[in-house]
């Protein structure tokens, strides 16, 4: 072919401007994605600006106002040590959301780590890994880590390895699947073809290319990791000091005030239920903005 | 001593259904410079060869049997794996069916082309930059500079191709396999994009491999062809010995069920009647045998070698004089070659032999 044939495409200004770009702009044109968003971001910056804007310091109860009904002073009430209730939920918050994301964040890396030795090495290396994985499959994620709380002991940290550890395999599994599909891919073909080294390979063309349901995955697990959290605290093995506000914990001190003071349980339970909804909204769009094949 | 030699390359899959035997004792040369088109239709081999020569098979499967691959002078087989790394993209690239696919799309042109250039070459990230800009100009690719950012999404199928091609030729290789080319391209751009490699080649002195089935391609672009059946070379003769005087059944076949221009009005094509053989069972006799009219008995039993027509000729291997080879044990004669059925009176094709009919 000659130059002058050269001038096919017109140089229009295009609007795509990648694949990141491109996402984010589908994801907030998803209205249940942005609503997903808002509900997580008040618990963010409930939790962020709790040391502000808490009407009182949720650790110190006047006992002679215990139990009140939401009111005017104390507009979600207090409980039975006279703590209000509302100062509670937003540093709850605090725990909630920084143990259930940390957790997930732990599960991820582990999970990414195991997942890409699998997928990239294959053969028996895979073989074993994966029926490792297959054993803490089997294992009910919640038991796992109260077995795991149960051996480490009390504390925020101990939480976050609990549930981390309990998500890992699912992280792992997702990633080496991706993986052992892209290996086969035509554009890993044609990286090998033109002499790219196995690791630069895996990191560089295979990881971003197995990332996406990762994250969406990550973002789904968020939501369940906070109920997890919440539970394990229910269960009485929360962060182990009472004076700390722990949404869990709280369904668990008022749980025998059902009849008498139904609000004790409806708050922490709705903030439970709200910020894990907004966790499933935004993952499920980010699912949609994600795949390539639901463009446009 | 030519640039690449393939001698008797064996390829099998080991798979849980049986192995499959893709290539079984498959010879070729070809010089520096030279275009080789290898032909045949889906599953003959002709891309397996390939991938056995640039050790790419697909793993664990696909296992390279027997034979040896010399690429100049040195057998690609016996290397190890970062050794062969070398070899790939510097000395032998290769450029696939499918454009759409074969480019990563999360990474923009630029961070592709300059990490190929960088796993070979020690450059700066300056002057690979500056390499592929300059690559892209030469392959056709408008506003380089702006093109250079975007993301194979960005690219229409004939653009990705040439950037394939660009990318390919980066290191100025010795050798470019081109599987399929222009297949998944639209008809008005396979002309340019082979145009394009045609130019590209000739230009940096690259040899090409160029796998198609379809015969207007290589008949444009080669100076030389071997047709594949069934994991066997059963042809190879100058792109014009062979479009005018086929001489193996199957290749007489290929040509006839392919529409021309020059047909008379109301000729039929004819097609080639019957299926591949099953890669599954060990080969016997010729794997044409079942679906071939000019048959005879020891068809069915023995597979012939690749030997002249002319069984006095000196063998010549590459090159404009290269000696028309067929692997038939009764060939088509030219005229037989223009009516494509045996004409000779009282010749029925040989019955498969008593027991493989049981």
């Amino acid at each position: 072919m000659t130059s002058s044939t050269a001038v096919v495409i017109a140089p229009t200004a295009r609007a795509s401007r990648g694949l990141w770009h491109d996402a984010l702009r589908r994801l907030l044109r998803n209205g249940p994605a942005i609503i997903g968003l808002i509900f997580i971001a008040i618990f963010v910056v409930g939790a962020i600006l709790a040391p502000y804007i808490s009407p009182y310091d949720p650790t110190i109860g006047v006992l002679s106002q215990s139990r009140q009904g939401p009111n005017m002073t104390h507009l979600m009430g207090t409980d039975l040590q006279g703590r209000d209730e509302l100062s509670r939920i937003l540093y709850g918050a605090r725990i909630s959301l920084t143990v259930g994301v940390t957790a997930v964040f732990f599960g991820l890396i582990g999970g990414t780590i195991v997942g890409s030795i699998a997928g990239a090495a294959g053969g028996v290396v895979d073989g074993v890994l994966m029926r490792i994985i297959d054993v803490l499959l089997a294992v009910p994620g919640i038991l796992l880590a109260i077995g795991i709380v149960a051996w480490l002991g009390h504390g925020e940290i101990q939480i976050m390895l609990a549930v981390g550890v309990s998500y890992s395999p699912m992280f792992a599994r997702l990633l080496r699947g991706s993986l052992l599909a892209l290996r086969e891919s035509d554009y890993v073909l044609a990286a090998r073809s033109m002499g790219a080294s196995p690791l630069r390979i895996l990191l560089r063309h295979m990881l971003p290319n197995a990332l996406t349901p990762l994250i969406v995955q990550a973002t789904l697990a968020a939501a369940t990791a906070i109920i997890d959290v919440a539970g394990l605290g229910f269960l009485g093995l929360g962060p182990g000091d009472p004076r700390i506000a722990e949404w869990g914990e709280m369904l668990t001190d008022s749980s025998r005030f059902l009849q008498s003071a139904p609000y004790l349980i409806l708050f922490p339970g709705a903030a439970i239920v709200i910020s894990a909804v907004g966790f499933n909204l935004l993952g499920d769009g980010l699912r949609e903005a994600l795949d390539p094949r639901l463009k446009r | 001593m030519p640039l690449l030699s393939v001698q008797d390359l064996v390829v099998q899959f080991r798979t849980h259904d049986g192995t499959v035997h893709a290539v079984n004792g498959v010879s070729f040369d070809l010089d520096e410079g030279e275009t080789l088109g290898l032909v045949g239709e889906s599953g003959c081999g002709k891309s397996v060869t390939n991938l056995a020569v640039m050790r790419l098979l697909p793993q664990p499967a696909g296992h390279i049997e027997g034979g040896r691959v010399l690429f100049q002078e040195e057998d690609l087989i016996r290397l190890d794996e970062s050794e062969m790394r070398d070899i790939r993209g510097k000395d032998i690239a290769m450029i696939f069916q499918d454009p759409m696919t074969s480019l990563n799309p999360v990474l923009t042109i630029e961070e592709q082309m300059v990490e190929t250039i960088r796993a070979h070459k020690r450059v700066s990230k300056k002057e690979a930059r500056a390499r592929t800009l300059e690559l892209l100009q030469t392959v056709g690719i408008p506003q380089p500079e702006t093109r250079l950012r975007d993301f194979p999404h960005q690219f229409s199928g004939g653009m990705r191709q040439r950037v394939m091609i660009a990318m390919a030729l980066a290191l100025q290789p010795k050798l470019l396999i081109a599987d399929e080319p222009t297949t998944a391209l639209d008809v008005t751009i396979q002309a340019q994009v082979l145009d394009l490699l045609q130019r590209l080649a000739a230009e940096f002195g690259t040899a090409v491999i160029l796998i198609t089935h379809d015969l207007g391609v290589v008949a444009g672009m080669t100076k030389r062809i071997n047709v594949m059946y069934a994991g066997y070379v059963v042809e190879s003769a100058t792109t014009g010995d062979l479009f005018a005087r086929p001489r193996h059944p199957y290749t007489v076949g290929l040509l006839h069920s392919m529409p021309r221009l020059d047909a008379q009005p109301g000729e039929p094509l004819i097609p080639i009647e019957g299926t591949p053989p099953d890669l599954r069972q060990a080969p016997k006799g010729c794997p044409f045998a079942p679906r071939c009219a000019w048959r005879v008995d020891a068809c069915w039993t023995t597979m012939p070698t690749l030997d002249p027509i002319d069984e006095t000729a000196q063998i010549v291997t590459t090159g404009p004089k290269a000696t028309h080879r067929i692997a038939c044990w009764n060939p088509a004669t030219a005229e037989e070659g223009i009516h494509a059925h045996p004409n000779r009176p009282g010749f029925t094709p040989a019955p498969p032999p008593a027991e493989a009919v049981s």
